[in-house]
């Protein structure tokens, strides 16, 4: 219990910024790490004004009884997969696993910390949400004085149980990819596979609700969020325990979570140093014979480089190129399902005609494809191997520039496999096509630039794991979040318009305003490079 | 030299994927008092025998014991008497020096008085101390190499394992650390070191083996190995007669 302390302590403290900014003596790094903390809170301040205003909007709907329930089901669903996405980085293929390992810390202790650890770290985003949602419950339902402290409490236990489950998915992936030669791409498939599996569980559940034909039951929102909590019994614990004042739900909940977490972490402990030996070691090489070699442009050969980076981290390629993999999926299953159909399960058969989606089609897919621009986060996992393109005959430039060409060789041919598939499906004229393929390109150009003016303005190299720059560095969270309430935005927008405005008048000027943004940005990476 | 065995490694085996190994039935000897040098080609073995041997790296195939107590069953026992350096100390860079020599301290459970002596002894013969306060990710290697032998000292090990300690070291610094392994080695503390500098080993062991493709291709006392020649002459000629 001590060396777990002393471990969870050092580990907190070697990636704490307040330990940074009182040590350094570079100025220039205290003013990123200022910088950087203004811009944590702003986004803290994003996602509970947006956690306030969807409790607000049950709220107004007379729904607000189920608020509990969503809020233990939303904290829950992001525990589940933002761990799960993370697990890997963390507790897995951490370089400092050699340091660790050789002093008297058992493989459990280790794993458990390294556990914690990424759960204090989370803790203050689920936070952010289930205290913001207490704020609009207090509203709208006045509760008794006891719900507060009661609700604040079980917040901490929330994410637990969904942070064990995705864990320890995360340790049976590796266990599993440990056992072949190709480690890392087997990896990457099955954690592919999981978030996949997470992303079309909705609708999973909803079709086993169909099947027992209780469709009815789920025709309010309240109703799908009480079906849930039925379903995810920590959530209707939670529930029960802050609506009902059931003392042995807050109980379920808390001593649930403690022996799901002794249970998971005896289980990860037993092969935790087996599984890391073989994450570590590399497969001996086949005996190499010299062939005919090519050379490329300095732009294409960074791009490459970048190619190799990404498909050397199962982190990096989940996070990475999830938005591109889900965006062609989705093309290829609706020219299989049809349009209309789609939209019927997304939309659960909201009576309006398919068509009027059309203009949103470039957003649908640029929503997905743009999730995440590899430019966000590439400058910054140089690391400690910046000093190689430093020391070459290169300029800023030419490394971003070749840093873009890649993100745009990795979204462009997605977007246009999904705007094709979907635009063939929805019967989209020829014409219009093209434009929303012009409207894509241009989306993809501005997600390229503007991921790379967050990534350079924000580049951090000395981090400790790749997972802090990949998913909870600064330039990705900039750019990340705005990005995709806006494109929420754009796409109800489209749709509006697209009721009153002719279709291709109104992508001509999304394309023209995006290729504009698109430019602005891209100027300012080159102004960005001169620095 | 004590008749203690400090390290035994019995029929050591390590596969990687393909089934090509990269230690093969490795077996050695180091005692109580011993500097015993590891050398060979880059990607001979070594590493992952070291790697193995402080508990890094897991094994199916023999044994290896510290202190008579098997890593493999009993790891805590082992490592709370070795120390490890590795070639290239991974340190948690946002720690200043001295935070991460207390975090090293406080998991060997050493006492205030007694590591604040210990810090300061082996900070000031490696000429550090006024550095200790500053940000470890602000160090050069050197100094981050300083800093890992310092962490490995302050808990007085039994048996001190270095993957190729002497690199990135300035010489003022690798003549401290030869000192230091030499007054070890006085107080009964077993040293084993991989290295490629030939001559230090030469001047610095009294054991040596040499491995070659994973496996051990000759060992034993300095003296009776080089038999007269330079241990740059015994290498090459084991290393020629194998191939």
């Amino acid at each position: 219990m001590k060396h777990s302390i002393l471990l969870l302590k050092t580990l907190l403290r070697s990636t704490s910024a307040r330990n940074i900014y009182r040590y350094t003596t570079d100025r220039k790094k205290r003013r990123r790490i200022v910088g950087g903390t203004v811009g944590v809170v702003c986004l803290y301040a994003m996602v509970m004004a947006y956690s306030v205003a969807m409790c607000m909007g049950y709220g107004s709907a007379g729904l607000i009884d189920a608020a509990p329930a969503l809020c233990a089901l939303t904290v829950s669903a992001l525990a589940l997969l933002f761990t799960f996405l993370k697990t890997n980085g963390y507790l897995f293929n951490f370089k400092e696993y050699d340091m660790l390992m050789s002093l008297p810390f058992e493989a459990k202790t280790v794993a458990l910390c390294k556990f914690l650890y990424m759960y204090v770290k989370s803790l203050p985003w689920y936070l952010s949400v289930s205290l913001a949602m207490l704020i609009g419950y207090g509203i709208f339902a006045r509760p008794a004085a006891y719900v507060y402290p009661l609700w604040v409490a079980l917040s901490f236990f929330l994410p637990v149980i969904p942070m064990l489950v995705s864990a320890f998915l995360g340790f049976l992936i590796a266990r599993v990819s440990a056992g072949f030669r190709k480690t890392n791409l087997i990896q990457t498939l099955l954690t592919f596979l999981f978030v996949l599996f997470c992303f079309s569980l909705r609708f999973i559940i909803e079709a086993l609700f169909r099947d027992d034909k209780v469709e009815a039951t789920l025709k309010t929102v309240s109703a799908m969020t009480d079906s849930a909590a039925g379903i995810y019994l920590p959530a209707k614990w939670f529930s029960d325990a802050v609506t009902m004042r059931a003392p042995l739900d807050a109980l379920l909940l808390i001593g649930v979570s403690a022996l799901l977490f002794a249970a998971v972490f005896q289980v990860v402990g037993s092969s935790y140093r087996n599984i890391n030996s073989a994450l570590k070691s590399h497969a001996a090489a086949k005996r190499y014979q010299m062939t005919a070699q090519k050379q490329r442009s300095v732009t294409a050969a960074i791009a490459f480089k970048e190619w190799k980076r990404l498909t050397g981290s199962t982190a990096y390629m989940v996070n990475g190129a999830m938005g591109e993999v889900l965006a062609v999926l989705l093309g290829v299953a609706t020219l299989l399902v049809g349009f209309d159909r789609i939209v019927a399960i997304v939309t659960q058969n909201a009576p309006f005609d398919a068509a009027i989606l059309q203009p949103a089609i470039p957003f649908i897919v640029y929503f997905l494809v743009g999730m995440m621009a590899t430019t966000a986060c590439s400058p910054s996992l140089e690391g400690k191997n910046y000093w190689i393109v430093q020391s070459l005959p290169i300029g800023a430039k030419t490394l971003y520039q070749g840093k873009m060409l890649f993100n745009m060789m990795l979204s462009v041919p997605a977007m246009a496999i999904s705007t094709l598939c979907l635009c063939v499906s929805a019967k989209v004229p020829a014409l219009d096509t093209l434009l929303y393929l012009l409207l894509g390109l241009a989306l993809c150009a501005f997600s390229t630039a503007w991921g790379c003016v967050c990534g350079v303005r924000h580049m951090r190299l000395d981090w400790e794991n790749e997972i802090e720059v990949i998913k909870q560095g600064a330039g990705v969270a900039i750019y990340l979040l705005p990005n995709m309430f806006v494109v929420m935005g754009l796409t109800v927008l489209a749709v509006v318009l697209g009721l009153r405005m002719d279709h291709r008048l109104l992508t001509l000027a999304f394309a023209a305003v995006a290729a504009a943004l698109a430019a602005l940005s891209y100027r300012r990476v080159i102004i960005l490079s001169t620095r | 030299m004590s008749e203690t065995v400090m390290l035994e490694i019995r029929h050591y085996s390590k596969s990687y994927g393909g089934g090509k190994k990269a230690a093969d039935d490795v077996s050695l000897t180091v005692m109580g008092g011993d500097i015993y040098g590891f050398i060979g080609h880059n990607g001979a073995g070594k590493s992952t025998t070291i790697r193995a041997v402080v508990g890094v790296l897991d094994f199916t195939e023999g044994d290896i014991f510290i202190d008579g107590h098997s890593v493999k069953t009993e790891p805590m026992a082992c490592k709370r008497v070795t120390a490890y350096i590795p070639d290239n100390p991974d340190l948690y860079e946002n720690l200043t020096g001295i935070q991460y020599l207390n975090f090293i301290a406080d998991v060997f459970g050493i006492g205030a008085a007694e590591r604040e002596t210990s810090i300061r002894q082996y900070a000031d013969q490696f000429e550090i101390t006024a550095d200790l306060g500053g940000l470890i990710g602000a160090y050069s290697h050197g100094m981050k190499q300083k800093l890992a032998i310092i962490s490995a000292l302050i808990h007085h090990p039994r048996l001190l394992v270095l993957d190729e300690p002497f690199v990135g070291l300035d010489p003022k610094a690798s003549f401290t650390l030869k000192e230091i392994m030499h007054e070890l080695c006085r107080q009964g503390t077993a040293v084993f070191f991989s290295t490629h500098v030939l001559d230090v080993a030469e001047k610095l062991c009294n054991k040596v083996a040499i491995i070659k493709h994973g496996k051990i291709i000759a060992s034993g006392a300095m003296e009776e190995l080089t038999a007269g020649h330079s241990l740059e002459e015994t290498f090459l000629e084991a290393d020629g007669d194998e191939t």
